[in-house]
Parts: C-alpha cells; structure tokens; sequence
C-alpha cells in the first residue's frame, strides 16, 4: 500500500495556479469523503495554505497508477482544464516522507524555517483525523513528522532567530527588556511596516500602543486597530518619558529626533533603556542619538541585515536538518526490495523527473 | 588518603574545564545551552564543598582561618551563589562569565604560601572573629558573582549597540535583568559586608591593638564599604546609566581581588 503525495507549491507554480487548487477549510471534509469514495486513497490528508496544496494519500493502487488518478481528481475536482507545465508535482513513499518531513520542518517553506506551517499541517491531519480519512499508515507518517519537526527545532538551528523585520525588532526588545509586558511602544508615523512591527511587538506582549501621525485620523483609525492609543502629531515628546520603544516611520525628510533633543528627554527617563527602530527611508532619527547612553538605535538597514543573516545561518542548517531527514525517513515504514521507493513524477509529462 | 587540599585541587581542575569550556561558549557567539558549565560548576561546588567541610571538621572552625581558606570560601561563595541563579534557564549564562573569575581566585588560594600551618595546638579566635571572617568573605562573593553578571552586561550591551549579531543570537538574558541582578548582588554584598565590619567595636575591645585608625586592612575595608555604598547610592537614587554601573561592580571588585592579598600581609591584625 504505497504513500504518495501530489500537489503543487510556491516552488512549482505561480499564485494565479495555486488558488485555483486551494482548498477552502470547510470543504475539505466533503473532498476526503469524495476521494476515498472513488477508491484511489484508502486513507488520506489535504494540506492547503496560501502556498501549498498538497494530498497526501495512501492507496491500493500501484504507485505510478495512484499518483496519476490522484492527479486527476485534483484536476477534476477544481475543473481545471488550462494546459499546465510541471506545476504539480507528486511523490513516491520514500520522498514523500522525506517532503512531509521537510514541510513540517518549515524547509520547504518560503521563508526558510518558519513555524506556522507545522500548525497548518496539524490541522490538515486533525481534520481528516476527525472524519476517519487517516488509518495506520498516514497517522504513523504524520505522528512521526512532528516528531522529527521537534527534534529538528531542538537539534538544529533551522528556526532560530528572527527573518522579518518585525520579528528582528522584537527580538532585539526581548534582548533588552526582561518582559515586554510592561514596557509602552510608540509608533511615529502609520506605515505599514510600523504598523507590522507594533502588532508583532503588541503579539509578543508589549503593554500598549501610543500611535502619533501627522494625519490625526489615521492615527485614530491605527490605535484602534491595535486597540492602543492616539496622540496628536506635536504631542508625541511630552509622551516620551513613558515611551521604551519607538517606531518610527515618518514621511519627514528631515530628522525628527536628534541627539540635541533626545539629550534632555533622556535625564527625563532616568536613564532608562531605550530601544529606537527607525523604519523610515530618509531615516527620522539621527545615528548620533545611539552614542547616548541607553539608547539603541537600529535602522532598517539594521534589521534587514540581522533578518538577512538570520536566513544565511538557517541554509547552513539545510544540511543538518536534511541528514536527521533522511534518517528518519527511511527508518519509518522500510521495505526491502520495495520497488516503489524514490519514484518522484511531475506531471510536465508522466515519469519525466524534476528538480 | 585524599586531603582537604586534594579535594579542593580536585575542584579547582572541574572549574578549569568550565573555564575552557566557556571559551568555546564564547567562540559560538553563547548560542549553545550552557548545561554543561552549570554540571562541571556543579560536579566542582561538592568536592569544594568536602574540602571546606574536611577542613572545618579537622580544626572545628568556620574554614576562615588562613588565606588560602579564606580565598577558598570566597570562591565557594561564588559558585554557590552561581549554582542558585543559575537554576533559572535563562541566568545559566552567568556561569560562562563566572568559571573564569572561580578558576583564577581557585589557583590563587592553591599557592602554598597562603596555606600556613597552625602548629600542633593551633590557637584561634572566639566565633566572633569566625562570624566577622565569614560574613566579610561571604561579602566578597556576592561582589564577585555581581561583576561577573556586570561583566555580561557589559558584553550584552556592547553587542547591541554595535549591532552585533550575537546579541540577537546569543542566549544571555536581556541587559535590564542582568542590571537587577548586579544590584542585587552588590546590595546582598553590602549588607554582608556591614555586618562584618559591625562587629569590629566588639573584637577591638577583645584585642584592643593594633587600634582600626591604623589597621592597613581596616582602613581598606571601610574604603572598600565606602566604593560600594558610593556604587549603590549612585544608581538608585541618582539614576547612574547602566553601563556606569556595570563597570563600577567590575572595577570595584577588580580592585578588591588586586589588594586582597597585599592589604592582609601589610596588616598585623590580619596577618594569616
């Protein structure tokens, strides 16, 4: 009874391809159902995010045969009829552990690592779980890819450290502040990427938001949606002896905080830290401001290049994290003689390998 | 038949290792989980711990009676001070910054001119100089973990403002905790040290010679008071910057390990 998966991701075709084969979460139930109804899978799971549909089945069927039908109710069922290049891509039992491994991982992500796939992947499983599409084959499988997804995260550095710009603003407030829980964050400026990193700031526990912009009303609309506080424009300095962590991400093309006006507002604060993220291209703050003491300044090239270094150090990983892969891959379900093993097909034209 | 001094070798060689070790913590950037320091810091704390007991057990006396005992408590205090903090996960690193400073202080009190016999009837003070020795002692522990949580923060502190990778990286705890903890450290000092020097009107009524105005050692201790009360007053109430302080617990500290030993030999009333 071989495992197969088939599917397509960001790394095999464009977004306009992929949502035509997504999945919505309240019809996956009714598309196991209809799937093991035609006999291709006797057990199965679908896993559909934003950057990947993927059906992992297993079945009675010779591998090669079960890979094509399963391709073809993936087409059937989306009426898909648009000629397709090697979007979708599918999987003998051996690559198909080694993918659902390296999935769970977050090495097939794209950003390298990241964490949020392992939850999407344990709903898919629950999911099917729930309705009785799993049996021992695919519950063993996926028990045993988060196993591996655990261990690679305590073994590896495979998820270590921050990729987004946001991210790297809250780990360098972490590196500073004990808890963010007490600590109040301004946002000068309502950006976007100010707006990101406040809410991954507010995610990680930060006590509130003050939110200050030339535009008084978008201020407003911001707090709201951060359910933290608005202040007028030429209020924020007399807000500052409260303030831990400034964003700042003004259109301002002078700087809006100098060392000259930082100086005073700092023996304000009682020399406590201060961490300054200006995301503004002309930068608002002035470098200078970071020779003071207790004040770390990053700019956005800053946190680009930890993000940057971030990712490099996590490459370094693949090969750590691919080894404990294969490993224990084929030490799940190993078959002597299984002549199915290794058997990768993408369907640009049946049996033709990829990349 | 291993002796007190065996044992103390013996845990001296564990806090080498740590030592080594920590150089390799530091070589990856302090990104490797510092268990192995806290075990070897751990396995050398018990056979440090036999020592003092081997040796108090002997004379039946606190183990403050000569240098090489004196150094060897200070440096207990250090580790088990250590072993407490670092109990918490995220305090472990201090043990990285501390084996070094537990290693010197170890080699130190292991020269054999600091280890002077007593004689067949050795003729010791009452408990009081006993308690006066411990708590002064116990005091230069806790100065001594302080620096090394200082000395973490300064390299922390370092790292972020010049945005080094390794702050990001790096498991150490943020600097506003090792800030809390230096102070705290240096307060528990405190404390420990003006009790021990409270109870010099009591001793000098016991050996009213040498008088404490011209005691080299009593002297140094009150200026060595006077650092840490200047240190602690500076911070809490004249919100002195973290790096200030954090350089004050080093430099202090560092100055008391120089003088230590120079100051008893110049002082008759606490010549070992």
């Amino acid at each position: 009874m071989p495992l197969v998966v088939i599917g397509l991701s960001h790394h095999s075709s464009p977004v306009t391809v992929r949502e035509r084969f997504a999945f919505a979460e309240g019809t996956i139930p009714e598309a196991l159902q209809k799937l093991r109804g035609t006999g291709i899978a006797t057990e199965a799971v679908i896993l559909s995010t934003c950057n990947r549909v993927e059906i992992y089945a297993a079945s009675d069927l010779p591998e090669k045969q079960a890979m094509a039908e399963l391709r073809q109710f993936l087409l059937d069922h989306h009426h898909y009829a648009d000629p397709l290049g090697g979007e979708i891509y599918a999987y003998g039992e051996q690559q198909t552990l080694e993918h659902l491994f390296r999935v769970a991982c977050g090495l097939d992500s794209m950003v390298l690592g990241e964490t949020e796939i392992l939850g999407q992947l344990k709903r898919a499983y629950e999911t099917a779980l729930a309705c009785q599409h799993t049996g021992g084959r695919l519950n063993k499988a996926f028990q045993k890819a988060f196993n591996v997804a655990k261990q690679i995260r305590s073994q590896t550095g495979i998820q270590r450290g921050s990729v987004s710009v946001g991210s790297v603003a809250v780990e360098l407030a972490r590196k500073i502040f004990s808890s963010l829980r007490e600590h109040q964050v301004m946002i000068i400026g309502a950006g976007e990427t100010g707006e990101k990193t406040a809410r991954a700031l507010l995610s990680r526990g930060a006590h509130s938001i003050i939110v200050s912009n030339r535009s008084h009303e978008r201020a407003v609309e911001l707090a709201r949606e951060l359910e933290g506080r608005a202040i007028r424009f030429e209020e924020w300095a007399a807000e500052f002896p409260r303030i831990d962590i400034l964003i700042s991400s003004t259109a301002a093309p002078h700087y809006v905080l100098d060392r000259a006006r930082l100086e005073p507002m700092m023996k304000t604060r009682r020399n406590r830290p201060l961490l300054l993220i200006d995301i503004a291209v002309p930068r608002d703050i002035d470098p200078d401001v970071n020779f003071l003491e207790n004040v770390y300044l990053y700019n956005i090239d800053d946190l680009q290049a930890i993000a940057e270094d971030t990712l490099q150090q996590r490459r370094e990983e693949m090969a750590r994290c691919e080894a404990i892969i294969r490993e224990k891959a084929r030490g799940l379900f190993f078959a002597p003689g299984a002549g199915a093993i290794g058997v990768k097909t993408n369907y640009s034209g049946l049996g033709k390998a990829s990349a | 038949m291993l002796t007190d001094r065996h044992y103390f070798l013996l845990a001296v060689v564990l806090y080498g290792l740590s030592a080594i070790y920590s150089v390799f913590l530091w070589r990856k950037g302090f990104r490797t989980h510092d268990r192995v320091n806290y075990g070897l810091l751990l396995a050398g704390f018990i056979l440090h711990f036999k020592a003092m007991l081997m040796r108090g057990l002997t004379f039946d006396r606190c183990p403050v009676n000569n240098l090489y005992e004196a150094m060897m408590f200070v440096d207990w205090t250090i580790v088990a001070a250590y072993l407490v903090i670092g109990l918490l996960p995220r305090l472990r690193y201090l043990g990285a910054f501390a084996s070094p400073v537990i290693f010197a202080i170890g080699v130190f009190a292991l020269m054999p001119s600091l280890d002077i016999p007593y004689g067949s009837k050795p003729q010791f003070g009452n408990g009081l100089v006993s308690l006066h020795a411990a708590l002064t002692l116990l005091s230069y522990g806790a100065f001594g973990l302080s620096s090394v949580a200082a000395a973490m923060y300064l390299t922390q502190e370092h790292d972020l403002k010049f945005h080094k990778l390794r702050a990001v990286f790096s498991l150490m705890p943020p600097i506003d905790r090792l800030e809390k903890i230096t102070s705290r450290l240096l307060w528990a000092g405190f404390i420990l040290l003006t009790a021990g020097l409270a109870f010099i009107p009591f001793l000098l009524k016991e050996h009213p010679e040498p008088s404490a105005a011209s005691d080299p050692k009593a002297i140094w201790s009150a200026l060595v008071w006077c650092l840490y009360l200047g240190l602690l007053v500076m911070h809490s109430r004249f919100s002195q910057s973290g790096r200030k302080f954090a350089w004050g617990a080093v430099g202090t500290f560092a100055f008391v390990l120089l003088t230590f030993w120079g100051v008893n030999l110049l002082s008759p009333a606490h010549r070992f």
